[in-house]
Order: C-alpha cells, then sequence, then structure tokens
C-alpha cells in the first residue's frame, strides 16, 4: 500500500516494571489512506490509545517505543528528533482527546489559543489568523463566532469546549487528525452534534481521521474501515460494514454480542467470559484464547498471524476464523 | 397507596443553594436556588425494576440519594414499606467500583459489614453467608480473604453487588453500575444483575443515561429533563411509542450498529444553564413541536391509555 497516508509497522511499546519488560502495544500494524476514517476499537487495556499517543511521540515513561516504523506521507516519524517531531503535532497531524480540557489552557482565551496555533504552523499574519479563528468556531457550530473568542474554557459547557478542540485540531490543517474518545465524556445527545461537526469537517476538508473508540455504535456511524485490538495486537481489521456484519474473529463477534446497542433484545445479550488479560499475564499463543469458545491446542501454543481474507480486503489474526459471522 | 407499592415518591424536589445569605436573611429574603430535583412523584411496585434515565444534570443521582436517605428532600415524601413487617433495608450499588469499597477491608469484611449492621446472621454463620454470597456474584469463597485492589472493575462490581445483598434489601438502588465498566464486562453484570432479580424478587431503582440499557433491564421506566420527570410508564410501550418529543430524540440520538443507515440525530440545542427560569415546558427551546403555549405555560401530567404519563402539549401519537 503505497498511497498510504499513514503506515504503521510492528509498532512496539513497552515499560519496565520492576524487574518485569512489560509489552504494551506488540507489534501493531494498520495503514490509513488520505481521507479516510480508520476507527479503533477495543477495551481498555486493549492498546488504542497508546497506538494514537506512540504515532506522535507522546508516550508517557515508563511506556516507551521500542520497535517498528511509523511513516507518514512517505516520511519515517519514528527517526525524527524531538525537536521536528514537535513541528509534525499539531501541523500535520492533529489530536483531539477524550477531556477536551487537556487540551484546553484554561487561563487564555478561545481566540488567542486558535490564534496561537495558526501562526505557529502556518505562514499567515496575526490579522488573518484571527479572521480563520472566527471562521473555524463558525465552522464547529457555535453561535456568535466573533465573540466566543474572547471567551474562557471554562465559560462553554461539554460539548461546546470539545467542538473548539476540533477547531484547535484542524486549524493548522493537518492531514491526519487523531480523536481519542472524543465523544465519551459527552452525552447522549451532545455526543450525536460532535459526531456531526467532526463528519462534516471531515468531508470538507478530506482530512484523515483516525478515530479511537470503545463503542462500536461510533465505528458503525463514522469509520470507512475498523481495527480491533486485543490485549497490544490487532484481531481483525477491514471494511467497517464488512467487519461489524460477518466478524472473522471470535472476539469481535463476542464484542458484537456484549454490546447493548439500542433495539437490542435482552435474551440476545451474550457476556464474553473473563477480562482482558493485564499485562503481565498476556496468555502464550493468542492472547484471546481462554476466552475463546473455538480455542484448540494451537491456539494456546502459537501466535495467529494476521491474514488477508476476501483478497486483502480485511485481515484477521485467527487460526479458525467465523465463516458467517456468528 | 396500594399493597403492591413499595416506594411512594410524592412531590418531592430538592433546592441546593436555596438558602438566603446572612444579610438577605437579615432584609427578610429568601432564597433561589437550583431545583435539581422539582416535585417528582412516582410509584415503584413490589417485584419490579424501575428504571430512571435522563442526560448529566437532569436530576436522576440527586432523586437517588433522596431515595436512599443520603439526603433531605427540600419538600415532599418518600415512603418505602417493608416486607414482612421489619424496618425497610435499603442498599445502593455505585457507578464506580473503585471508590466504592475501602481498600483497607478484606473483601469478607466489606460483604460481612451489612450482616452484622443488620444483626441478620451471628457467629460463624455470618462467614458462611459471606461465601455464599461470593460464590451467588460469581466469585469464590477464597476472594473474601483478599482485598479490593486486587481485582478488575467488574470483579469488584460484582463485590459491591454481594454487599448489597448481604443486606437482605427491600429495596436497592442501583447508581449507573456498569458506566465505568468495559463492553464485555458490562454485559457479564448485566446478566448478573438480571437473574439475582428475579432469583431473589428484588424490588429496584436502575438509574443510568443509557436508553439501551433501560430498554433490556427494566419493566417501567421515567424519563427526567432538569429536574421534571417528562415521561413515565411501562419500557416497552415507551419504546413502542413514545409520548414525550424528548424521549423520541434521546431513543434516536444514541448510535447503533447499522452500517447501511449511518445517518446521526443530534437533539438540536443545548442543555439551558441551571437557574435560568423557564414558565413553560423546559424542553420548549430544543422542541422541534414547540409553540407558544409550551414556552408559556408547562404542561401538566396528562396520563394515556397504555399506562404511560407525560408532560406535553403536543404529545407524539
Amino acid at each position: 500500500m503505497s498511497a498510504a497516508l499513514l503506515e504503521v509497522r510492528d509498532l512496539r511499546v513497552e515499560l519496565k516494571r520492576g524487574k518485569q519488560q512489560l509489552t504494551a502495544l506488540d507489534g501493531i500494524s494498520f495503514a490509513i489512506a488520505p481521507g479516510e476514517v480508520l476507527g479503533v476499537v477495543g477495551e481498555s487495556g486493549a492498546g488504542k490509545s497508546l497506538t494514537g499517543a506512540a504515532i506522535i511521540d507522546l508516550l508517557v515513561p515508563p511506556l516507551k517505543r521500542t520497535g517498528g516504523e511509523i511513516v507518514l506521507s512517505g516520511r519515517h516519524l519514528d527517526a525524527l528528533s524531538r525537536e521536528d517531531m514537535r513541528k509534525v503535532r499539531g501541523r500535520r497531524i492533529g489530536f483531539i482527546a477524550q477531556d477536551p480540557m487537556t487540551s484546553l489552557n484554561p487561563v487564555l482565551t478561545i481566540g488567542q489559543q486558535l490564534v496561537d496555533t495558526i501562526v505557529t504552523h502556518l505562514p499567515v499574519s496575526k490579522e488573518e489568523a484571527r479572521q480563520r479563528a472566527v471562521r473555524w468556531i463558525a465552522r464547529v457550530g457555535l453561535s456568535d463566532p466573533a465573540r466566543r473568542l474572547d471567551q474562557y474554557p471554562h465559560q462553554l459547557s461539554g460539548g461546546m469546549r470539545q467542538r473548539v478542540v476540533i477547531a484547535l485540531a484542524l486549524c493548522a490543517e493537518p492531514e491526519l487528525v487523531i480523536a481519542d474518545e472524543p465523544t465519551t465524556a459527552l452525552d447522549v445527545s451532545v455526543q450525536a452534534h460532535v459526531l456531526q461537526v467532526l463528519r462534516d469537517l471531515h468531508e470538507e476538508t478530506g482530512v484523515a481521521v483516525m478515530l479511537i473508540t470503545h463503542d462500536l455504535g461510533v465505528i458503525a456511524k463514522m469509520a470507512d474501515r475498523v481495527a480491533v485490538l486485543y490485549a497490544g495486537r490487532v484481531a481483525e481489521i477491514g471494511p467497517t460494514s464488512e467487519v461489524l456484519r460477518t466478524p472473522r474473529h471470535p472476539y469481535t463477534s463476542g464484542l458484537m454480542r456484549a454490546t447493548v446497542a439500542p433495539g437490542l433484545d435482552r435474551k440476545a445479550l451474550d457476556p464474553i467470559p473473563g477480562s482482558m488479560p493485564n499485562l503481565s499475564s498476556i496468555p502464550p499463543g493468542c492472547a484471546f484464547n481462554p476466552r475463546c469458545a473455538r480455542a484448540t491446542a494451537e491456539c494456546r501454543s502459537q501466535r495467529p498471524p494476521l491474514v488477508d481474507y476476501r483478497d486483502g480486503a480485511g485481515k484477521h489474526a485467527c487460526f479458525h476464523p467465523l465463516e458467517d459471522g456468528r | 397507596m396500594s399493597a403492591a407499592d413499595m416506594l411512594v415518591v410524592d412531590g418531592v424536589s430538592k433546592v441546593f443553594a436555596g438558602e438566603a445569605g446572612f444579610v438577605g436573611k437579615l432584609l427578610g429574603r429568601s432564597g433561589v436556588g437550583t431545583r435539581a430535583v422539582d416535585e417528582v412523584s412516582l410509584t415503584i411496585r413490589r417485584g419490579e425494576m424501575f428504571g430512571l434515565v435522563g442526560e448529566s444534570g437532569c436530576g436522576k443521582s440527586t432523586l437517588a440519594r433522596m431515595i436512599a436517605g443520603l439526603t433531605p428532600p427540600t419538600q415532599g415524601q418518600i415512603a418505602l414499606t417493608g416486607v414482612s413487617g421489619h424496618k425497610p433495608r435499603l442498599q445502593m450499588i455505585f457507578q464506580d467500583p473503585f471508590s466504592s469499597l475501602n481498600g483497607r477491608w478484606t473483601v469478607g469484611r466489606i460483604v460481612a459489614e451489612p450482616i452484622r449492621v443488620h444483626g441478620l446472621r451471628e457467629g460463624k454463620a455470618v462467614e458462611a453467608r459471606v461465601h455464599e454470597l461470593l460464590e451467588h456474584v460469581g466469585l469464590s469463597a477464597a476472594d473474601a480473604y483478599k482485598y479490593p485492589q486486587e481485582f478488575s472493575g467488574g470483579q469488584r462490581q460484582r463485590i459491591s453487588i454481594a454487599r448489597a445483598l448481604a443486606g437482605e434489601p427491600d429495596f436497592l438502588v442501583l447508581d449507573e453500575p456498569t458506566s465505568a465498566l468495559d463492553v464485555s464486562v458490562q454485559a457479564q453484570i448485566l446478566k448478573l444483575l438480571d437473574t439475582l432479580q428475579s432469583e431473589l424478587h428484588l424490588t429496584s431503582l436502575f438509574i443510568t443515561h443509557n436508553l439501551s440499557i433501560v430498554r433490556l433491564m427494566t419493566d417501567r421506566l421515567a424519563v427526567m429533563y432538569l429536574g421534571r420527570i417528562v415521561e413515565e410508564g411501562p419500557t416497552e410501550q415507551l419504546f413502542r411509542s413514545p409520548r414525550h418529543p424528548y424521549t423520541r430524540l434521546l431513543m434516536d440520538a444514541a448510535p447503533d450498529l447499522d452500517t447501511e443507515d449511518r445517518s446521526l440525530h443530534p437533539i438540536p440545542g443545548d442543555l439551558p444553564k441551571p437557574g435560568t427560569p423557564m414558565p413553560g415546558c423546559r424542553f420548549a427551546n430544543r422542541c422541534p413541536r414547540a409553540a407558544d403555549l409550551c414556552k408559556a405555560q408547562e404542561p401538566a401530567m396528562t396520563a394515556g391509555e397504555g399506562g404511560e404519563r407525560f408532560r406535553c402539549h403536543f404529545p407524539l401519537d
């Protein structure tokens, strides 16, 4: 896939705890095409947020990238200096965090933050930046944009703050935006608003989106393709409609049957037994094998590689993939 | 009040910061506070699981805390009837399984506490009962000798459930019991609660912001908006034909798993700031059906034909 905007190959993230060397991301590989929305889904501990943080070099010690390649438009991000990486963040890759207050400075006005971001990354005057800031506020759907510029984050509701964060992430015109659970902290009615804003701007600007979420409903509505992570590995990746309609990996199918989605029948709710393993106790072979009804001796001893299905439309890491999605 | 009614909430309000300041008091002013819960009345029947749903700030947790006796109502009455003569016992399960268990106590001591407090067992029988409860919620007797920190979020919520059952409650309040849990673990806990509800003939109040969970779990439900119940009725009835526009919009706002229809359905507008005076219907400024009447006059609670009640001048069919 030479046309990829972002290519992540065999990404490894490890940490040292006491004398133990623990693996948090164990060979994650995927690609994002220009203008594509890739959903990254999994439960806590699957490594989805870490993958996002590793790409923009924002891992918090003791977490450390210990292997793999990250290539953005042909340029190796994994080899960049700290200083060069700082120029990539914001300018080439925008970031939207779950809690808008981690991205917003509480003592600066909305306008100052937008103008600062724009003049830092783009060759425009302060005056031009201010005009652009007003336009961005309008584009994310806030009323009375000129007045908003002089407001502080605490004067806005949670949903409005997240829309400002989206404006901040996009105002330097990046090619890719990484959105890490952008609507998880929001109420249902506000969540749909923020997703709509994200979708509209994606369509207008053509920015590619890496959308990290635990919510399969968000994936179903937003993502062109989806990567399902489990215990720091890719379990399955492919077109969203394909993966959600006929999941190949038993974990994907289990996750769907455990999801309390609108219209689900009481009897249809079917939990996956057990829980995601701790980093210190990831089982040998396939990490999902202790919770999997289809596991065999092979699954307990060997790690299944990520293999193509349907001529490369998707990939799964399972020795005994499901045929009909059940 | 009929014999089947276990909990009766009658015209209950909670006003926060309602006290006038010192100078205000001297000048004879009365306080103007935020009415977090505003004249709420509802009845929960013996053996049912009743859902209370709404977005953050709607007052659902404040109402739960008043029902649990953790905070007194500013106005109105709450009456809980016990079974077989004893004083009614109530237990509560909280959202966060990390902060609701004492990390310095063993799981056994945590689960034994309500047994001792209510004097339900004595001596050796307490330990036996603790082991039985732990097994009942899917843990093992050996877990009694461990500390909460040794357990995952889902297992901790099982400990919370065992502790609540240990008090042999007549009434159980579940405040977002699965909101902090992962998808696969959430399903496990919901299954467990569903099984316990029918096995032990519990009566419970299930509070959540998640309508899909309410539909799955409850027999009847009430929808709250800005301190008011806007609609109430049998769960299936409400989902099949909601009468209040807010209920309908809330149902549509949550994304389903359909990848063919990718439309999103945001509820227009924003939640008004608390304390904003609203002479009419509180949802009027966001409601697609609102007319002048809605902004001027608050609709009264009206009874429908399927056992539902709603507050709307122009209800859906």
